[in-house]
């Protein structure tokens, strides 16, 4: 409808094969959504329904209170309160360290270690963390925090959350002009006040958005908590995979339960539609 | 920064900078502002890079560790890695994995991508159907691995039965046996993670040029033509980012290995990365773990080296570096 009149048609001239590539395109959206769909239904199941030999399609009937009943298990609710108080914890520090450091590459390069210093904090992203797990948690084992509480993940998912945010910053940082600074400080602002009151307010649309990255990402993550905590705090993503593990599997709850868990990020994501195509290509590579 | 003239309002400090300076603070603020992030990167990556390094060298266990009795033995951990069977079995693993999983996600994000821009005309529904196509990537990872282990059960799993209703299969196939669980592994993988590849070739073809097209349309090209000749020439860094990505990602990759097989039946879907962790988590063998850790390390080095020089390419086109 508003299609770019730029935009050439070049399956046009073949309406046959638009067709197979559209087709293609159903299949996997299809696809896509399967497991999704499969994850609702058997969420509203009766246990009896999901151990039937052969799997229905569609529930016999509802049961939303399936859902009820994850709430009321007291240890399901802390997981989800520790993921998130992990979550929270990480993103403010990720964000703040970020946006500094940002800044000072955006306003400041050359003083501030210039295009190589930031590559090798962008580097760290991609770091495998198998090669650290061991000396990490002698590391946190040796502190007094120890390594079973929240503080200890809200510090390693620094790891991948800090430079993506001190990136992403660096980026917004840079689109936000410097001459409204530089007024600031004719109308005798110091350089903190100017940050804080000119540049901040305009990159804070910039920054909600690598809040909520960087808040899904430290939501999600796995391997750090199913290693470091498991005792004093359990987070959700180490609590649902055992949720099967007793004599009995209880698919329909583990279902409820997940789903209850990624609401919040496919929420986030939706949000983030706006940063999803110009530069969150940057921002995807995986923790 | 041209002639700033007014005067009564200018602060001294701001009267005094150095003419030609781009820095307006003191020299000491920047690298404050950096400097938080930097030593902190060392503390939790660096720091336990070395270490790992150094016990790489050490015939380190749990034991030893703790008595502090480990001893120098130059390569024998390397050597035993690369002598155990276990190891090639997991490389062998990962090169199966990185065809048909890694390549093919790359391969099929990428034609995803292009197809839903070329094809999908309204602006609405395109966005509304990639946010779809890529909801899975946002998905936590233990949560992927569990709902794909209820999706494969063998004996009343929802893919066995649509496939027995689609007429495909004629008996259950077991999803969780010997030879067939890495292919699992693999199919929720690259559910998992092809929309990394589609988002990321999605976002670079957006990004050029129409005017190019423009003239390719004057010109007459056709479809493929243009495809052949003009996008995918411009997006060959993009798709190059896309697969070192996912390599990088595949060396490290541990999650739905761990949730929905743990390497098994008997260690036959196995990674590198998977055994760096029992072997070090598990069995506390240190040494032997290190060992693994450094042989990932090192292509991850190369893969992130190979990353950065792409990547500030295609920063430096799109004005961001």
């Amino acid at each position: 409808m508003t299609r770019a009149p730029s935009r050439p048609p070049p399956a046009g001239r073949w309406p046959l094969i638009r067709a197979l590539l559209l087709a293609f395109l159903a299949v996997w959206l299809l696809l896509t959504l399967f497991p999704i769909y499969w994850q609702f239904i058997t969420a509203f199941k009766s246990t009896g329904e999901t151990n039937l030999t052969v799997p229905t399609f569609w529930p016999r009937e509802w049961h939303p209170e399936n859902f009820a009943a994850i709430f009321f298990e007291r240890s399901n609710l802390n997981a989800l309160i520790d993921s998130f108080l992990i979550a929270t914890g990480n993103t403010l520090a990720s964000l703040f360290l970020g946006s500094l450091a940002g800044y000072a590459f955006a306003r400041f390069p050359r003083q501030a270690g210039g295009e190589n210093l930031a590559f090798w904090i962008l580097s760290n992203r991609m770091f495998p963390p198998v090669a650290v797990l061991i000396p990490l948690f002698l590391l946190f084992d040796s502190l007094p925090w120890g390594t079973d509480s929240r503080l200890s993940l809200i510090i390693l998912y620094l790891i991948f959350n800090m430079p993506l945010a001190t990136w992403l910053m660096m980026v917004f940082f840079r689109d936000a002009p410097r001459e409204l600074e530089e007024a600031a400080y004719l109308d005798g602002y110091t350089p903190a006040r100017a940050f804080i009151k000119v540049t901040l307010p305009l990159v804070l649309p910039g920054m909600i958005s690598v809040a909520m990255l960087c808040w899904i990402f430290a939501w999600n993550e796995y391997l750090f908590a199913n290693l470091f905590v498991g005792t004093e705090v359990r987070t959700f993503t180490i609590v649902i995979p055992t949720f099967s593990h007793g004599s009995q599997t209880l698919w329909n709850l583990q279902m409820a339960f997940s789903l209850i868990a990624m609401l919040p990020p496919v929420v986030m994501f939706i949000a983030l539609r706006r940063y999803m195509v110009r530069g969150l290509s940057l921002g995807v590579v995986k923790g | 920064m041209t002639a700033k003239t007014t005067t009564q309002t200018e602060p001294q400090w701001f009267v005094n900078r150095k003419p030609g300076r781009s820095i307006i603070v003191a020299r000491w603020v920047p690298v404050a502002l950096v400097s938080a992030p930097v030593l902190i990167l060392f503390a939790i990556v660096i720091y336990p890079t070395i270490w790992m390094f150094y016990h790489a060298l050490q015939d380190t266990n749990m034991v030893r560790l703790f008595q502090g009795s480990w001893s120098y033995v130059g390569f024998a951990n390397f050597a035993g890695v690369l002598g155990a069977e276990r190891f090639w079995n997991s490389v062998v693993n990962l090169l199966v994995y990185l065809s048909f999983g890694a390549c093919l996600q790359v391969l099929l994000g990428a034609a995803l991508a292009l197809i839903l821009y070329e094809t999908v005309k309204s602006n609405a529904l395109r966005t509304t159907l990639l946010i779809l196509m890529v909801l899975p990537m946002m998905l936590p990872p233990s949560i992927v691995g569990v709902v794909w282990r209820f999706l494969l059960t063998p004996s009343n799993g929802a893919i066995n039965q649509a496939l027995l209703n689609l007429g495909l299969i004629d008996s259950h196939i077991e999803w969780f046996n010997a030879g067939v669980s890495l292919w699992s592994v693999i199919i929720a993988d690259v559910w998992n993670w092809t929309a990394l590849p589609l988002l990321i070739v999605y976002s670079g073809r957006v990004s050029l040029p129409p005017a190019v097209y423009e003239a390719a349309q004057v010109d007459g090209a056709d479809g493929w033509t243009t495809l052949r000749r003009i996008t995918l020439p411009m997006l060959k860094e993009i798709i190059a980012i896309a697969f070192i990505i996912r390599f990088m990602d595949a060396l490290k990759f541990v999650d739905l290995v761990f949730v929905m097989t743990s390497g098994g039946p008997a260690q036959s879907s196995e990674l590198p990365a998977y055994i760096a962790f029992q072997r070090g988590i598990r069995s506390f063998e240190i040494g032997e773990a290190a060992a693994y850790a450094i042989i990932i390390f090192i292509f991850s080095a190369v893969l992130i080296t190979l990353f950065l020089k792409y990547i500030k390419k295609v920063l430096n086109a799109q004005g961001f570096a």
